[in-house]
């Protein structure tokens, strides 16, 4: 199955989006969480840790800065970029806005 | 937290102009401001040959405020951001960018220097990075004392640090307990411009959709933010 969450700023989208994972992961699914937000803080609701959440490299920021090809397939970002959550869960963090940049 | 302020400034005697930067409501909401269906702002804008949109001709700041800006209680007025609509923001983008080129030139009206501009971006440091608020001279991060509030808070106040000098503070809101307000002043290693307790007048304020400061102006957070104000007075407001 394929689920978003989706709501106004502060109701609570990312302490459901981490809490449904963790238990389908429970429950024996395979579950990839893609946290979309600019501003990540989907690791935290999983378990990853705050200041580990807010480490995390994004796909954009790491492509951005990488010095390697752009990876071909949906398997190599989620092998490249995700990281173990508990339970299994594998997280990817989309993009993050973290600097000054007007244009 | 912003309307509420911006009601107490004005009714201690300040000229303000409310800026609602948020393309979901709110604002208008929290002063208790009755708003048109359409953006007023949208009659400011045109799309030039270009096919982009930008401020019609003869618009400039102080025009906006007088032609577009909606009166709110205490004399408050609210100049917004087009809000998003059923499908989306396509049929308010005139509005938005009319806002935004207006923004840089808040200052440049000598009829405007001595307002207090009081500016709500909308969540997250998204509006900070792409500098819709070049006018501010003192940034509040609102906090509440959760991981995820305190970080984020962090990480604006790290974006809006870069492009111009700009004094920043600390407001902690919802704060149940001593413990929650401490955590939050131990994190940024500095003392809160005010604490703003959690407070069920406020909800309740929110559910029946009227301003905190006519629903429950003798609660404890509308008492906090009359002391934020009298935190900001010595050094933000005119003379």
């Amino acid at each position: 199955m394929k689920i978003v969450v989706a709501g106004k700023g502060g109701v609570g989208k990312t302490t459901v989006a981490g809490t449904v994972s963790r238990a389908l992961a429970r429950n024996g699914h395979r579950v990839l969480a893609l946290d979309a937000d600019a501003n990540p803080m989907l690791g935290i609701s999983l378990g990853v840790g705050p200041e580990d959440t807010d480490a995390l490299v994004a796909v954009r920021q790491g492509l951005e800065t990488g010095d390697s090809e752009h990876e071909p397939t949906i398997e190599g970002f989620v092998e490249r970029f995700g990281t173990d959550a508990p339970d299994g869960v594998r997280l990817v963090v989309a993009s993050r806005i973290d600097q000054f940049d007007p244009g | 937290m912003a309307g509420t302020l911006a009601r107490v400034l004005a009714r201690r005697g300040h000229r303000v102009l409310a800026l609602d930067s948020d393309t979901l409501p709110g604002l208008a909401l929290s002063l208790g401001a009755v708003v048109p269906d359409e953006p007023p702002l949208l009659a400011a804008a045109e799309k030039g040959e270009d096919g982009r949109w930008r401020l019609r001709k003869g618009i400039g700041p102080m025009r906006a405020v007088r032609r577009y800006a909606i009166e709110a209680p205490d004399g408050v007025l609210l100049l917004q951001s087009g809000k998003h609509t059923d499908t989306g923001l396509a049929p308010v983008m005139g509005a938005v960018n009319a806002f935004y080129r207006l923004l840089p030139r808040l200052k440049e009206p000598a009829g405007l220097r001595d307002w207090t501009i009081v500016g709500d971006l909308s969540a997250g440091p998204r509006q900070t990075a792409y500098d819709w608020a070049p006018y501010a001279e003192h940034i509040l991060l609102v906090v509440e004392p959760t991981w995820q509030s305190m970080l984020t808070a962090r990480r604006i106040a790290r974006i809006a640090a870069s492009p111009r000098p700009v004094k920043m503070s600390v407001v902690v809101n919802k704060a149940t307990d001593e413990a929650g307000a401490r955590r939050v002043q131990d994190f940024f290693g500095e003392a809160a411009l005010a604490v703003i307790p959690a407070d069920e007048a406020l909800r309740e304020a929110e559910r029946s959709g009227a301003a905190p400061i006519d629903a429950a102006p003798d609660g404890p957070a509308v008492a906090a933010i009359e002391g934020l104000a009298d935190a900001l007075e010595p050094s933000s407001l005119p003379a």
